[in-house]
Order: structure tokens, then C-alpha cells, then sequence
């Protein structure tokens, strides 16, 4: 393996050919392919202003003989700019974690090391395997006022940089979203929604630090959101909708004492319950549909006795107001 | 050796515990709104770093999770004991200081002084519903500290208010882990004593 040399971008760089003097006859090679005579000084090999396209495997070769005389890994990349460091605790009590990026690439390989300071004592971030770059720590202590001190290093050939964050324990309790949130329509009601949800599987102990909800909705058609705020449970019924119209509806939560509110769930959408139009589409349908569901009022879902647009709700709760009402009619005389 | 829980002793203790929660919660809030007019009004730095001060109890615990109910309630109580002493003398250096020139300052000292006192009455409400005896208060209290500059007693108050915002939060924290039912005994955990 030949060795590796690091050249910054914008660098003048200047390759001699191991121990061949200047004035000897030699062909320099990247990649396998020739370089053009016009990028000789002598026997050196001169790149000026490189790019980070000039990387590649350089080869000397003696004249004549074709032996190969110096070879080099040539690396063109930048000095690390100050990396951006975040640290949160999404499992509070347990522990944070800090997690880091550098704010544009150099290229080239980096190491990165980080330090954590509780007062004067130092503390291990534990590296995960996945991510790379990120590390996790465990609170030793808690309700502590006194500041954590995290400086992240990243160091590569070519130069290094540093950041650090300074923070409370209480400062950076950041919940995840919440989980499996489910909108549905509340059948014969217009104008509701309810919507329920968990709390985040990385929250170890709601029971002792339970969350406070945050839920916001609005139809589609408009971009004002309406808020409610839910200092515990983890449903809501919504009594204000617009009827039939489509909404979105998201959630986020935060510990009820300290912390940040969290990003916002995964979006659902629903659509409040809507009467069924009186009139039905044949009377074969009516039939078919009466004959397999004797004893049942809800219809299947395959069921063409309304309209797909006038099927509101999901699974066993899609009905059509109407249809249900012939179905039911029709048990009463069989029963 | 601790007997079962009795079913009124069990609703008492959730009783007890709830009202605390909320006590601590409101008492919190006032406390952070107080540490923004004390950092204003007494010219103070809000970042500054204060160090641990003598007398002033710190809320930071190791192994939190492992404590014991009694060692909740008993930690707590020492706590808010020492605070009440603390913020009358505050309340004392801050009307020899300003006199009537703080009056507002003055009023929300001894709004925040009152609920600690009453949390403090709560927290041994709850010690005598778990029959434990309630520790006596020392005597005449520790010996008065060394008379300190103006300036060092402002930075002492930071240290009390802060101390004291981060204790409303371990207070309701710890009554939420008080106010767990034990699955196995039905009694709280932790409050059950080993033989």
C-alpha cells in the first residue's frame, strides 16, 4: 500500500520522484493514466491550485526501464470547520446523549473525540456503534445545579477544530414524538375527531415523570392550526371540526416540569363522520349485500351499496348510515 | 417491619401525595419567577456561577431511583426546614438592605417563604401517616453564620433560590415514586423497612 499524503484544496503541490534526480527521464502516471509532460518541473511532478478531483494513485516510472520508482495516495480535502454539537435527553431520567456533524465535508478521513465535565468531574461518553457520531452518557447524579461541559474535538490530516456546549441537566430534556397517533371519526357526530396516541417508547418512566401533550389540527384546505394543550391522558376528542372535511392532525410532548417540547408526531389524517345521502344505488345491490350479513348491521367493506365517497371511517366501523338501516330491516324479518 | 397498607391509609397517602405535587409545582413556578426578579433587581449576573453554599441544601442525589420512601420524605422535610430558615434571614437582610425601596421583592420572599413552610407541614403529614417520628428541629438551629458582605449575600440568595427551584422539582418527583402502589404488598415502595 502506498503511503497517503494530504494536500489541502487551493495548495500547490510538488511530487519528486523518490530518489531520481531532477534531470532524469521519468513518466508520471494517476490512476493508471499518463500526466502530460506540461506538469513537469525536471523530474518533479508540479499540481498547482489542486481540486478535490486530482486525488488519485501517482506513479513515477524511470524512463526507460519502466521500474517503478515512487508512488503516493494523494488525498484532496479541507481542515475541519467548527463541528456542530447537539445533546439531548430523550430517556430522562437515564442519561443524554450528544451528537455531532461537521457542517461541510473535508473529504478526508476525521477523528472525532469528545469530553464531558460534570463540575470537576469527568465523565465517559460512550461511543454508539450506530451512529458513528454520536455517544450516550448516564446521569450519575440528578437535580443537579451544577453545568455540564461537553467540547468535542475533530482532528484530521490537515488541521483540527473544536466546539464545546454548556448546559444543566434540566436544559436539554427533549422528549421523542409520541407513538401511534390515531385519528378516527365517532360515528353519528360531525364534528368530532378522536384522536390517541402513546407515549414514546425511549421515555422509560412516564409513571413517575409523566408527559404533558401538546395536539394540533386543522382541515386541509386551511393553514391556520388550532391547539390544545393536555397536561395528562393520552386521548382527545376534537368537537369542532368542519364536517367532512378532511383533516391532519399532529401531536408532541414534553415532561411536565422541565424540558422542551418535542418535534411533532408523524401527521394522520381523518374525516369526521358524515350522514349517508337517502338514496341507495339498486335494488339487486340491496340483495346481495342483505343475503350475506343476516343477523349483522354492519355491511363489509366491499359492499357497493354507497358511493366510496360516501364511506366515511375505516374497518368495521364503515358503514353507510342507510344501507345499515335496510340491513337491519331485513334481520327483523328473518329473526 | 411495616404492616400493610390500609385501604384509608393507602387513599390518604395518594391523598397527600397529589396535594404535594401540585403544592411543589405552584411553589416552583413562583420560585423561578422570584430568581428573575432577585437576579434584576439585586444586579446580578444570571448566569453566574454559584458555589455550593454552606447551609444551603443541594438537591443533587446519586442513585435517586434506589431511595427509599422514609429517605424521600426525611431528605425532603431537612431540606425545606433548612429553606425556611434560609429565606427568613433573607427576608431579614433584605429589609435592612432596601428598606421599603424593595417592597415587591420583600412580598414575593415571603409569598415563597409561606409555601415552603406549608410544604414542610405537608411533607410531616405524610411522615406521620407512615407512623415514623418526625425529627426534632435542632435546638436554636446551626450558629448564626459569619456576617457576610452585601455582595456575598446576594450571591448566597442566588444559591438559595436556585437550590430551592431545583428541590420543588425532586419534591414532586419523589412524591410521584411515593405515590406509586408496591404491585406485590400493595404498600408504597420503599416504605416497607426490611426487618
Amino acid at each position: 500500500d502506498s503511503p497517503i499524503q494530504y494536500e489541502r484544496v487551493g495548495a500547490d503541490v510538488t511530487m519528486k520522484c523518490g530518489s531520481m534526480d531532477w534531470d532524469a527521464a521519468v513518466t508520471w502516471t494517476v490512476n493508471g493514466t499518463d500526466i502530460d509532460e506540461s506538469h513537469l518541473n525536471g523530474s518533479y511532478l508540479i499540481l498547482k491550485n489542486v481540486d478535490l478531483s486530482q486525488s488519485g494513485q501517482y506513479s513515477c516510472y524511470e524512463g526507460s526501464s519502466w521500474h517503478l520508482k515512487y508512488q503516493t495516495q494523494l488525498r484532496v480535502g479541507t481542515p475541519p470547520k467548527e463541528p456542530v454539537l447537539m445533546c439531548r435527553s430523550n430517556n430522562y431520567p437515564k442519561g443524554f446523549y450528544c451528537s455531532w456533524h461537521l457542517p461541510t465535508p473535508t473529504y478526508i478521513p476525521n477523528t472525532f473525540n469528545i469530553s464531558v465535565i460534570h463540575g470537576t468531574k469527568d465523565m465517559v461518553c460512550e461511543k454508539d456503534a450506530i451512529p458513528k457520531n454520536r455517544c450516550h452518557i448516564r446521569y450519575l447524579q440528578l437535580f443537579s445545579t451544577v453545568k455540564y461541559k461537553v467540547t468535542l474535538t475533530v482532528t484530521n490530516p490537515l488541521g483540527k477544530n473544536y466546539t464545546t456546549a454548556t448546559f444543566d441537566e434540566f436544559a436539554i430534556v427533549k422528549p421523542d414524538p409520541p407513538e401511534s397517533v390515531v385519528a378516527k371519526p365517532v360515528p353519528n357526530n360531525p364534528r368530532r375527531l378522536e384522536v390517541s396516541w402513546q407515549n414514546p417508547s425511549s421515555w422509560p418512566d412516564p409513571e413517575s415523570f409523566p408527559l404533558k401533550f401538546f395536539l394540533r389540527y386543522r382541515p386541509l384546505i386551511l393553514d391556520q392550526w388550532q391547539h390544545v394543550e393536555l397536561s395528562d391522558g393520552t386521548s382527545h376528542t376534537i368537537t369542532d371540526a368542519y364536517a367532512g372535511k378532511e383533516y391532519i392532525i399532529q401531536v408532541a410532548a414534553k415532561d411536565t416540569d422541565i424540558g422542551t417540547w418535542s418535534d411533532w408526531s408523524v401527521a394522520v389524517h381523518a374525516t369526521p363522520w358524515t350522514e349517508e345521502p337517502k338514496h341507495l344505488t339498486t335494488e339487486a345491490q340491496i340483495t346481495e349485500t342483505t343475503s350475506a350479513s343476516t343477523s349483522s348491521f354492519m355491511a363489509p367493506p366491499t359492499t357497493k351499496i354507497c358511493d366510496k365517497g360516501a364511506v366515511v371511517g375505516s374497518g368495521a366501523v364503515a358503514v353507510c348510515w342507510t344501507a345499515g338501516l335496510v340491513v337491519a330491516a331485513y334481520s327483523v324479518l328473518f329473526i | 417491619m411495616a404492616a400493610a397498607d390500609s385501604p384509608s391509609t393507602a387513599l390518604r397517602r395518594r391523598d397527600l401525595c397529589s396535594r404535594g405535587i401540585r403544592l411543589a409545582g405552584k411553589m416552583r413556578a413562583d420560585v423561578v419567577d422570584l430568581l428573575d426578579t432577585y437576579v434584576e433587581q439585586q444586579g446580578l449576573d444570571a448566569s453566574a456561577s454559584v458555589a455550593a453554599v454552606e447551609g444551603v441544601p443541594l438537591a443533587a442525589v446519586e442513585r435517586w431511583d434506589e431511595q427509599t420512601g422514609t429517605q424521600r420524605l426525611l431528605e425532603n422535610l431537612a431540606a425545606y426546614r433548612a429553606f425556611r430558615a434560609l429565606l427568613a434571614q433573607m427576608l431579614e437582610e433584605q429589609r435592612e438592605q432596601l428598606g421599603e425601596a424593595d417592597a415587591g421583592l420583600g412580598r414575593a420572599l415571603a409569598a415563597v417563604l409561606l409555601q415552603v413552610s406549608a410544604f414542610a407541614y405537608h411533607l410531616e403529614e405524610l411522615l406521620r401517616l407512615e407512623s415514623r417520628g418526625i425529627p426534632g428541629e435542632e435546638g436554636d438551629g446551626p450558629p448564626p453564620p459569619p456576617r457576610l458582605s452585601l455582595f456575598e449575600q446576594k450571591l448566597r440568595g442566588l444559591g438559595v433560590l436556585r437550590e430551592l427551584a431545583q428541590w420543588a422539582v425532586r419534591s414532586a418527583r419523589d412524591l410521584r415514586q411515593l405515590a406509586k402502589p408496591s404491585p406485590a404488598t400493595g404498600t408504597a415502595p420503599g416504605l416497607a423497612e426490611s426487618p
